[in-house]
């Protein structure tokens, strides 16, 4: 990953959501980006220029335009009109990001359109997160990464967020992941925590 | 047999789909795949499908067919009618704050210009009360008060442009309940299909969550109405028979919601008996 000093970067076109801008690169700020906070807590795994990635819950593009500035191609699936909007917006003048409005829960739907990627990103505020993730697997090729940002709030309000989070490792666990780091998002984000791992 | 955006794949040979982005759009939707052992497809198969001949092209082929799929996507999610109703009534209620606030803010201020005034004894209502400020008083203090008037006249216009529609979209539903509280009702729900969906004990309750939430919680009484409440025969009703009305009116609204999902049309034989049974509800208590 890039970092000027102590600040993550990423090498751009600047202006996408009136980003800071930083020696000619743009500052990727950990309070909105929940990725850019996982790479602040010291985690995460290298962004390689040659990366194909798949993105589920892309949002309005805003971390979507970063990824797309490390990597080769991202596909960006959204499911909601508005944000999807914004995404297009985005992703017009971002050449290699690939807009796909679908539900991430439904695979099938975007299936003829995503190849094989080396990463698996999601970021769903969904209730079954694993679920989606181990769906999406059929994408990630053997080896690949899964990077999963588990909104422990919208699986289950009643139960504690630490156990969301232990439900959610042994389940992927369970079905060809291997966890290779799972960390809390504090001070960045709350009851927001971050699982990567490795498909078997 | 593979399918993907760009063609069927058997046996190793493809046959390449020619077609521009609108018609892949449509190829990409209509695709029924069925995820047990599906392959992902590989960018180099496009090549040798005929395609394209580099991965610039490939991804400027499918990155015009996902635009445009995309774009489709979101016009005909936006073309349901409630969507812009949804807006128009969360505008309403964000307006009526909006008047309260800055006409409580501005009898405040003209009561430092006037101590002697008090509103204690007097039966004023505030948009009066601001009009008469405004003609009291230049500067700031005159100039926002006619801005909150122009907001008021502002406000009302939408109120009525919200009921005619209502009317529209939900006809039933408007039909029992008039088109404002209708309106209401489907902007709690999120939408036409969401109110569609509900069961007639949360329609009954929609718009009272803090009090739902306190009955769940800490056992105070269950509450009897939430949004429906604004409509006369359930503030009008005798104390007791206000549940009873509401429960009736909800089950009805509940069916009155479906119909105008599921039909979009005003079904006469249903109100007549839906009113007929939620007029009895109020009478029994006086009987």
């Amino acid at each position: 990953m890039k970092w000027i000093g102590e600040v993550l970067v990423s090498y751009g076109e600047g202006g996408v959501y009136n980003e800071r801008m930083l020696d000619g690169a743009r500052v990727w700020d950990p309070f909105r980006s929940k990725l850019a906070a996982l790479y602040y807590r010291g985690k995460g795994i290298e962004l390689e220029p040659a990366m194909r990635v798949l993105y589920l819950g892309a949002a309005n593009g805003t971390t979507v335009s970063h990824v797309a500035d490390y990597t080769d191609t991202v596909y960006a699936v959204e499911f909601a009109p508005r944000p999807m909007q914004d995404l297009l917006v985005v992703a017009r003048r971002r050449e290699n990001i690939v807009p796909v409005m679908a539900d991430a829960a439904r695979p099938e739907q975007y299936a003829p359109l995503v190849e094989m990627v080396d990463l698996l990103y999601q970021d769903v505020a969904q209730p079954n997160q694993a679920a989606i993730a181990i769906r999406n697997s059929v994408f990630l090729k053997k080896g690949g990464v899964l990077v999963l940002m588990l909104k422990t709030r919208s699986v289950d309000i009643r139960k504690e967020p630490a156990e969301v989070f232990r439900d959610t490792i042994e389940t992927l666990e369970a079905n060809g992941f291997a966890v290779k780091e799972h960390v809390w998002l504090e001070p960045y984000h709350h009851d927001h925590a971050a699982i990567v791992c490795r498909k078997l | 047999m593979p399918a993907y955006w760009f063609g069927d794949v058997e046996g190793g040979s493809c046959t390449p789909f020619s077609g521009n982005a609108r018609e892949i759009a449509e190829r990409a939707r209509a695709l029924r795949i069925s995820m047990e052992d599906f392959e992902p497809l590989n960018w180099e198969l496009a090549v040798s499908c005929g395609i394209c001949h580099d991965r610039a092209e490939y991804l400027a082929k499918l990155r015009e067919a996902c635009f445009f799929a995309a774009e489709r996507d979101i016009r005909e999610q936006y073309a349901g009618k409630d969507t812009e109703l949804l807006h128009m009534v969360r505008t309403l209620d964000e307006m009526d704050t909006v008047i309260n606030l800055l006409s409580e803010r501005v009898v405040e201020w003209y009561q430092i210009r006037q101590p002697a005034f008090s509103r204690k004894y007097r039966r004023t209502p505030s948009n009066l009360m601001v009009r008469k400020i405004r003609e009291k008083n230049r500067g700031a203090l005159g100039n926002v008060a006619g801005q909150v008037e122009s907001l008021s006249a502002a406000r009302t216009d939408l109120a009525r442009e919200v009921s005619s529609r209502a009317n529209r979209v939900l006809p039933n539903t408007s039909a029992l309940i008039g088109g404002l509280v209708a309106a209401r009702l489907m902007a709690e729900a999120g939408g036409l299909l969401p109110l569609a969906r509900l069961p007639a004990s949360t329609i009954q309750v929609l718009g009272a969550k803090t009090a739902l939430f306190a009955h769940i919680r800490t056992h105070t009484p269950s509450p009897k109405h939430g949004v429906i409440f604004q409509h006369r025969r359930v503030h009008n009703a005798p104390r007791a028979v206000r549940g009873r009305v509401s429960r009736v009116l909800a089950g009805k609204l509940a069916i009155a919601a479906r119909l105008d999902h599921y039909r979009g049309v005003a079904v006469p034989e249903f109100l007549e008996r839906a009113q007929e049974k939620i007029d009895a509800a109020g009478m029994e208590g006086k009987a």
